[in-house]
């Protein structure tokens, strides 16, 4: 396993994968921005072997793993040889359209691997017509400072499961701060909550948003809800993932007119997590 | 460029790809979708588009598509 020192590699151990390929299957699909992030520092190691070219993640005490093959029988061969596989916690992700993620389901489930958890994307189609109004900003919804990033990253530990939802690293949160994509919900002087979201062009994904359990009557999530809206007047695509497990959550992204798609992330985990 | 357009309706059906320049800028297409038109792509021209390939600069319009198609020989009409 060697560290992947930059982007052209990890394009080539890729292009190696998919040479010849007839099946080609993968779960890598970071955009350049996140991939030259994890690069940059020292997160991803590369191990190519048996026609498959897998690449390891490093998380906070756990692995992310995902992988290049030229079809499912050789990832299966492949996987069989990985060492790390046998010695250390590792989560990865299936992400597609529940009828073609079957075969991937059932190879990783017969290689001893389980689900640990799964998560739906949900959309939300707007027209321009009917972009959200701006209205009238509640007081105590504003923008992150960055002196809060250390608290919302913590907020963001405690309420999540890092190994089913990515939660982001420091540097991305301090990233995401500048740039103005943390929405930050203030009550008696403290954090009470937050949105976390990306914006690209007509996109917009929303990753998190959450208010502390002792403050959910303060109707904070829907002000964060409706100031994000709000203030995203060119975004015709809102999107996010939500927890399966997490239902309540669910019905409250219908309430604010997200539907489910097709699209399903399978979590998986091997046998040095518990289920 | 109408069966190319046609093949990324039929990933990101809400946008109308003849009217940018710049997908990954729109946000009309993000990473997850970059895959799934390579997919698409190999499937539909019966070609192999290699990893070092799959960058934005190839995905940012239905010209730099239609170039990078080009190089496998087909010509999207």
């Amino acid at each position: 396993m060697q560290p992947a020192l930059s982007i052209r590699e990890v394009g080539e151990a890729v292009s190696r994968a998919r040479t010849g390929a007839a099946e080609y299957c993968t779960n890598f699909f970071p955009s350049p921005q996140k991939l030259q992030g994890w690069i940059s520092h020292g997160e991803l190691f590369c191990d190519e072997r048996a026609g498959v070219a897998f690449f390891l993640r490093k998380d906070r005490g756990f692995w992310h793993l995902y992988f290049c093959a030229a079809d499912p029988a050789t990832l299966q061969r492949a996987l069989t040889t990985l060492p790390i596989l046998g010695t250390d916690p590792i989560v990865l992700d299936l992400v597609g359209k529940e009828a073609e993620l079957a075969r991937l389901i059932a190879l990783f489930e017969a290689a001893g691997w389980h689900i640990y958890n799964r998560l739906f994307r949900m959309a939300r189609t707007v027209t321009a017509a009917a972009a959200a109004a701006p209205g009238t900003p509640d007081s105590r919804v504003v923008v992150a400072d960055r002196a809060e990033v250390p608290a919302i990253l913590d907020l963001l530990l405690r309420s999540f499961d890092c190994r089913a939802e990515q939660i982001p690293m420091l540097y991305e949160v301090e990233a995401a701060a500048a740039a103005g994509q943390i929405w930050v919900a203030r009550y008696a002087g403290g954090l009470a909550g937050l949105l976390f979201f990306e914006t690209q062009g007509f996109s917009s994904l929303l990753r998190y948003w959450l208010v502390a359990p002792e403050l959910r009557t303060q109707r904070l999530g829907s002000a964060l809800m409706r100031r994000y809206l709000a203030e995203q007047p060119a975004v015709r695509r809102f999107l996010l993932w939500v927890a399966a497990s997490n239902p309540e959550a669910i019905v409250k992204y219908e309430h604010f007119d997200f539907a489910r798609e097709g699209l399903v992330d399978y979590v998986f985990a091997n046998d040095r997590i518990r289920p | 460029m109408n069966a190319l357009a046609d093949i990324l309706k039929s990933i990101r059906p809400e946008f109308d790809f003849t009217t940018s320049n710049d997908f990954l800028a729109d946000g009309m297409l993000d990473s997850f979708d970059m895959i799934a038109l390579v997919a698409a792509l190999d499937k539909t021209y019966g070609i192999s588009i290699e990893g070092v390939e799959v960058v934005p600069d190839h995905f940012r319009n239905l010209s730099t598509i239609a170039a990078l198609l080009k190089k496998y020989g087909v010509a999207a009409a």
